[in-house]
């Protein structure tokens, strides 16, 4: 994978983050109502009730607080999952000893599905550990939780089995339903990078055809002459001309400190920022510009499913086996004889991205193993019909 | 198994077809498990020896059924089964026997309807589930209560049974809404990269022209190295090459006669057919998801900015913090869109300018929220004949755009 899509899709995860926060809280609420109204109803004594309301308006305050705090500075999103994941269960073994039923054991499992609604890895990890060590505890330490009427044996081996098989399915669950999540943020984050790639590559491409560049000076003389009489449209000073100049020595790559000495009111980092409205080179304007003029001649039509037929691969379910075959041979050949405009890869980086990068499932299991286990073979193969040219 | 190990672990890497696959297989590994200790168990079942005998003998058939279907590929058709399957096992120890682990089932029934992640699943067998769990805790619970139990303790069984049941329904909408929309922003986009390597195919197709090079396809070297490779692998994963020759050779017959003609040949076998059809994705004549895969490859070879921020913002509110940088930004862009070109014409030539009217168009459209806040778009048509004043007529003085 590219290692610049790692942050967007952590900001991705983090969007979402706040929502499942809120869910939580929810969540969190509704199960101290009811518990308190369990408690009261079925006359539990007041000092576990009030015991019980606190710790569960400790967890709830300190969510409150979290999501507070967490619009200015997100790692506090972050720190909820895991104390509110702890919180949870904190509470549910308090209510296990206060309630000291078999039927309570099965809070537990609310705790686990209040912990996964967050899907992450970590927290998943967390999840599961404490519920293992929850119900592991309460079997050795505490069998009189589950000293039921008929207990027997074969009730006990069933306990224990089926909640080590329940805890199982769980994890299994939960691991590969984060990972299917991750599947749609890495997409996306893959599709913005191949989106910034593609442009940069059309840049080249279009200098390299059209072999003319934007004309900068053109742009500025237009674009001052028209803030100009804007400006005197709004019987103003024309509050554009400072910076217009500023971005125009920008464009025109002049040394940091000479723009610096001709506009003293402006920083080092101004500078840094201003560079994205610069419309020249690959600058973000032109990148803006671009994608707009796209986006106008595409037909962005009804939204198709995430179906094996959008996603671009040589590994589709109903492709017969010599079609995948054929292609990958296809690909791995135009890689190596190369295609004018196109960078070019070398040898140790294609076999590095074919095989530990998502193109490694971009290809049949069956014959990507084949190149991995014969690369050598293949660049041989290359060698001796393309010459040693192709040895790059 | 390694490989199957590390496509559990990457799982995040596969598409959603060969994650239900995984998740099928994983479902029933973990329901061979269960069945094979549901022998020892049903032992102890109220049911008579032959009952016994049949239900087991029926979970092998179906087990087996299952297996077929997914070596057919019919994963849907298997998924449903396994679900199935699970209400069998949870109804075999429901009604076999009155502990606290039979009511656990309910739980492992509804964990492998979740992990399949179908609002409709959820719905139907979910609901069926939770019924079947109420009825077991009201009609056993004798076999669920400790000797001294706390008050009304069989409503703490069925509130946490719904509430499970509950919270991971609301988990399963969340993520059905959530994976539509960012499925809605990955198609987008994905059609406006198509786009660029639109373009940017038929800048490869110019420089090639220029450097007076055969088409890829048409070049003998080319041919014969795929030729090998494709050998090559085929012989290894079938341990038989050469019929892989004949799909090439039908690879570069699509490219030489075009699938149109392909489909109409009366004397084209049905499955000849499907294969030319396949194969038409991927060839070199025009942009096609072989080109894409080949710009996407090699784009990773590209010296790009160092990342930051603002790498994939678009939003001209992003990108300029004040007004005035704003209205530059406008302009600048403006400009760019007048003067530059952005894609082939009618006649297929890299010479696209847009228009004024499709610039109005554009900046009318609902995508335009995407790069300017709705004051500078009602600036500019408000200014509108100062824009084409200034950066328009000179332009169709010069002949440059209409």
């Amino acid at each position: 994978m590219f290692m610049e899509i790692e942050d967007y899709r952590e900001d991705l995860e983090i969007r979402h983050l706040r929502t499942k926060n809120h869910f939580v809280l929810a969540l969190l609420t509704l199960m101290m109502i009811l518990t308190l109204i369990y408690m009261l109803v079925s006359g539990f004594l007041l000092y576990h009730t009030l015991a019980l309301l606190i710790g569960f308006l400790i967890v709830i305050m300190f969510n409150i607080a979290q999501l507070a705090y967490g619009k200015d500075i997100y790692q506090f999103y972050q720190l909820n999952k895991y104390i509110t994941t702890m919180g949870v269960y904190a509470l549910s073994i308090a209510i296990i000893f206060v309630f000291q039923s078999p039927s309570a054991i099965t809070v537990l499992f609310i705790a686990y599905a209040i912990s996964a609604f967050y899907q992450d890895l970590k927290v998943m990890f967390i999840n599961n550990f404490l519920l293992l060590f929850s119900a592991l505890m309460l079997m050795v330490n505490f069998s009189e939780y589950l000293n039921f009427q008929s207990s027997n044996t074969e009730t006990e081996f069933g306990i224990a089995f089926f909640l080590v098989a329940f805890i199982s399915i769980l994890t299994i669950s939960s691991f590969i339903i984060i990972k299917q999540k991750r599947f749609y943020y890495n997409q996306i984050a893959l599709s913005r990078e191949t989106e910034f790639r593609s442009i940069d590559l059309l840049i080249d491409l279009e200098e390299q055809n059209h072999q003319k560049r934007i004309d900068i000076d053109s742009y500025y003389k237009k674009a001052q002459d028209f803030f100009q009489e804007f400006s005197e449209i709004l019987k103003l000073d024309n509050p554009f001309k400072e910076r217009m100049g500023l971005l125009y020595m920008l464009e025109k790559n002049e040394p940091v400190n000479r723009i610096l000495d001709r506009y003293p009111h402006y920083t080092k980092e101004d500078l840094e920022r201003m560079e994205d409205l610069l419309i020249g080179g690959k600058h973000k304007l032109r990148k803006v510009a671009m994608k707009l003029g796209h986006t106008f001649t595409s037909e962005v039509g009804k939204a198709e499913l995430f179906s094996e037929q959008q996603f671009k691969s040589f590994n589709h379910p109903n492709d017969a086996l010599d079609v995948k075959i054929l292609l990958f041979a296809v690909f791995y050949a135009a890689l190596k004889r190369g295609i004018a405009g196109l960078p070019l890869a070398d040898k140790a980086a294609m076999r590095r991205i074919l095989t530990s990068t998502d193109y490694y499932y971009y290809v049949d299991p069956k014959v990507i193993d084949i190149y991995e286990k014969n690369s050598e073979v293949f660049d041989e193969i290359c060698e001796d019909i393309l010459g040693r040219k192709a040895e790059r | 198994m390694k490989t199957f190990f590390r496509r559990i672990q990457d799982a995040e890497f596969l598409p959603i077809g060969e994650v239900r696959k995984l998740k099928v297989i994983l479902v029933m590994a973990f329901l061979l498990l269960i069945t094979a200790a549901t022998i020892p168990f049903s032992i102890y079942f109220a049911y008579p020896d032959y009952v016994t005998i049949i239900v087991l003998s029926s979970f092998v058939l179906v087990y087996g059924l299952m297996i077929a279907l997914l070596r057919m590929n019919r994963v849907t058709a298997s998924t449903q089964i396994s679900i199935i399957y699970s209400i069998g096992l949870t109804l075999f120890y429901s009604q076999g026997t009155s502990s606290f682990y039979a009511y656990l089932f309910f739980y492992i029934t509804l964990t492998i309807i979740i992990f399949y992640q179908d609002f409709l699943s959820y719905l139907s067998y979910g609901l069926l589930i939770l019924a079947l769990g109420i009825y077991y805790i009201i009609s056993h619970q004798e076999g669920l209560a400790l000797a001294v139990d706390v008050p009304g303790f069989m409503y703490i069984y069925i509130f946490t049974l719904v509430l499970f049941y509950l919270i991971f329904f609301a988990q399963i909408l969340y993520n059905e809404k959530l994976h539509s929309d960012m499925n809605d922003d990955w198609v987008k986009m994905n059609q406006v990269i198509d786009k660029y390597h639109d373009d940017i195919t038929t800048y490869l197709e110019l420089l090639r022209k220029q450097a007076k090079r055969e088409p890829l396809h048409e070049e003998r070297v080319f041919q014969k190295l795929v030729g090998e490779l494709a050998v090559f692998v085929a012989e290894q994963v079938k341990d038989k090459g050469k019929d892989i020759m004949n799909v090439f050779d039908l690879y570069l017959y699509v490219h030489e006669r075009g699938i149109e003609k392909i489909l109409e040949n009366e004397e084209i076998s049905v499955q000849m057919k499907r294969t030319a059809d396949r194969l038409n994705h991927y060839l070199f004549n025009r942009r096609t998801d072989m080109y894409s895969m080949l710009i996407n490859f090699s784009s990773r070879f590209l010296e790009t900015e160092k990342y930051k921020p603002s790498r994939y913002e678009y939003h001209i509110q992003h990108l300029a913090q004040y007004h005035d940088e704003q209205l530059i930004a406008f302009v600048m862009i403006y400009q760019y869109l007048v003067r530059e070109v952005c894609g082939v014409d009618a006649w297929d030539q890299m010479n696209k300018v847009l228009t004024i009217d499709e610039i109005d168009q554009l900046f009318k459209s609902p995508e335009i929220e995407a790069f300017f806040s709705p004051q500078l778009i009602a600036l500019y048509f408000e200014n509108r004949d100062l824009f084409i004043s200034h950066f328009v007529s000179c332009l169709v003085e010069k002949g440059g755009t209409s």
